[in-house]
């Protein structure tokens, strides 16, 4: 009788499982919120549990640092002295783009920082490249928006919870990122193919490409502000472009939550002003 | 069978021992581990520790339990819902249909099941994943982790084992 008791049981858990398996993936709202919840519940466990984790690679990170502090020092010298000419360069610059900006009535992306977040688990799966961070919707983190650290891009958020949110890395393979070409600025998307390295799509037929070129993202699609680092062209096969991406996806801390979109002053918006009319009228 | 004796003198806190050997297992796994190597080789640890309590005491890890456990498992790891309860349910069934036997035998049969149980694992994570991502995985990648699942199952035995031991002392 027990037999027969836990054959009915483990039947029935597996029907659910296997349900769960193919409706699920709808991604419905319902599914989407109870994740949420449960990551919101496990959050503080695992950013717990994470500190240990976080202490060695602090401490590798230091004996590292002191390591080659002598010889960092000399090339950071160096590397100052250059910066600085570029400085004034790049100001002299800055002034002039902003006034030929004002000249073409380019309307200026304006970036928000929504929040910074803690990477508190990492699904490290070879086939779903996503990682848990700890802030929210409370915090104003919402589906779609980009996470980026100091290095460059990171991902998407594809779920919140109230205390944590789910992040698409780039090399997954639902993640397709506006690019382009930093040198001649042709657009091309990033394509996850949850292998280290994303490839190249839409490269245009006849345009030119070459081992180390900067890749830079394009602001299309009104995830990602245009001009992050994004990475270098790794290799060209005739199986694809390789990109290497500027951050290490399976080393992140701290990240950043960037919600991007376009402002243009009134004077540059005659089509909207003449649509003002009717919205106005209605109030 | 021998599960109702036992599961009366278990009660207690003691009795949750298995299960939440399993969901340390579980956070575990989700730890951000910043190894690049390991990024895509974390060993089925959590399966693993299902296939040992599918021996020992299958009683105290219902398959309810297992059941909550891998959805759980799938949660945190953002994959498919429903993959790893499935796989861990059908791991647990497998053993317990062949439980007695196992019982009887050496750790290293044990094991030698072991390395079959773990590559049609790896070899069903890759197929599931591959049909919902509707693009056929690098095989491999699902291999070297039941690889290093079958490298780590006596460190599981050994873990598991002290605390089956404590399960005994207290029985006694």
């Amino acid at each position: 009788m027990k037999e027969l008791k836990h054959r009915f049981s483990s039947g029935f858990f597996i029907v659910l499982a296997l349900a769960l398996l193919i409706f699920g993936s709808n991604n419905t709202s319902l599914v989407n919120a109870a994740r949420g919840q449960v990551t919101d519940f496990f959050v503080p466990i695992l950013s717990v549990a994470s500190r240990p984790l976080q202490a060695v690679d602090d401490f590798i990170g230091w004996t590292q640092q002191v390591a080659i502090v002598f010889s960092e020092n000399k090339r950071l010298l160096a590397e100052n002295a250059q910066l600085k000419q570029a400085q004034i360069m790049s100001s002299q610059l800055a002034i002039d783009n902003q006034r030929l900006k004002r000249l073409l009535n380019v309307g200026e992306g304006q970036v928000n920082i929504i929040a910074a977040a803690r990477v508190v688990s990492d699904s490290e799966s070879p086939f779903f490249k996503s990682v848990l961070i700890n802030r929210g919707t409370d915090d104003g983190v919402l589906k779609g928006q980009a996470v980026i650290n100091e290095d460059g891009i990171i991902g998407r958020i594809i779920n919140t919870g109230s205390s944590s949110s789910r992040v698409l890395l780039a090399t997954d393979m639902n993640s397709h990122i506006p690019i382009k070409l930093a040198s001649s600025g042709i657009n091309m998307i990033l394509e996850g193919d949850n292998s280290p390295y994303p490839k190249l799509g839409f490269l245009p037929i006849g345009e030119e490409i070459a081992v180390g070129d900067l890749i830079l993202t394009s602001g299309y699609g009104m995830v990602f502000p245009p001009d992050l680092p994004v990475g270098q062209v790794l290799e060209i096969t005739e199986e694809g472009i390789k990109i290497k991406l500027s951050t290490k996806l399976y080393n992140l801390n701290y990240v950043s939550i960037v919600g991007y979109e376009i402002i243009r002053s009134p004077v540059s918006r005659p089509v909207s002003r003449m649509g003002d009319h009717s919205p106005k009228g209605k109030k | 069978m021998m599960q109702g004796p036992e599961s009366k003198s278990e009660r207690g806190f003691r009795w949750a021992l298995p299960s939440l050997s399993i969901l340390l297992l579980i956070i575990l796994m989700q730890l951000p581990y910043r190894i690049s190597f390991l990024d895509n080789l974390l060993p089925f640890l959590p399966m693993a520790a299902v296939y040992y309590w599918g021996i020992f005491k299958p009683n105290l890890v219902p398959v309810s339990a297992v059941f909550v456990l891998g959805l759980l498992q799938d949660i945190l790891s953002g994959g498919p819902l429903g993959m790893m309860a499935l796989l861990l349910i059908l791991v647990r069934l497998f053993v317990i249909q062949q439980g007695r036997r196992f019982l009887e035998r050496e750790f290293l049969f044990s094991w030698l099941v072991f390395v079959i149980v773990s590559l049609v694992f790896g070899l069903a994570t890759w197929a599931i994943s591959s049909i919902y991502i509707r693009e056929a995985q690098y095989i491999l990648d699902a291999l070297g982790q039941s690889m290093l699942t079958i490298a780590f199952f006596p460190v599981i035995v050994w873990g598991l084992g002290l605390l089956r031991l404590m399960l005994v002392a207290e029985k006694r």
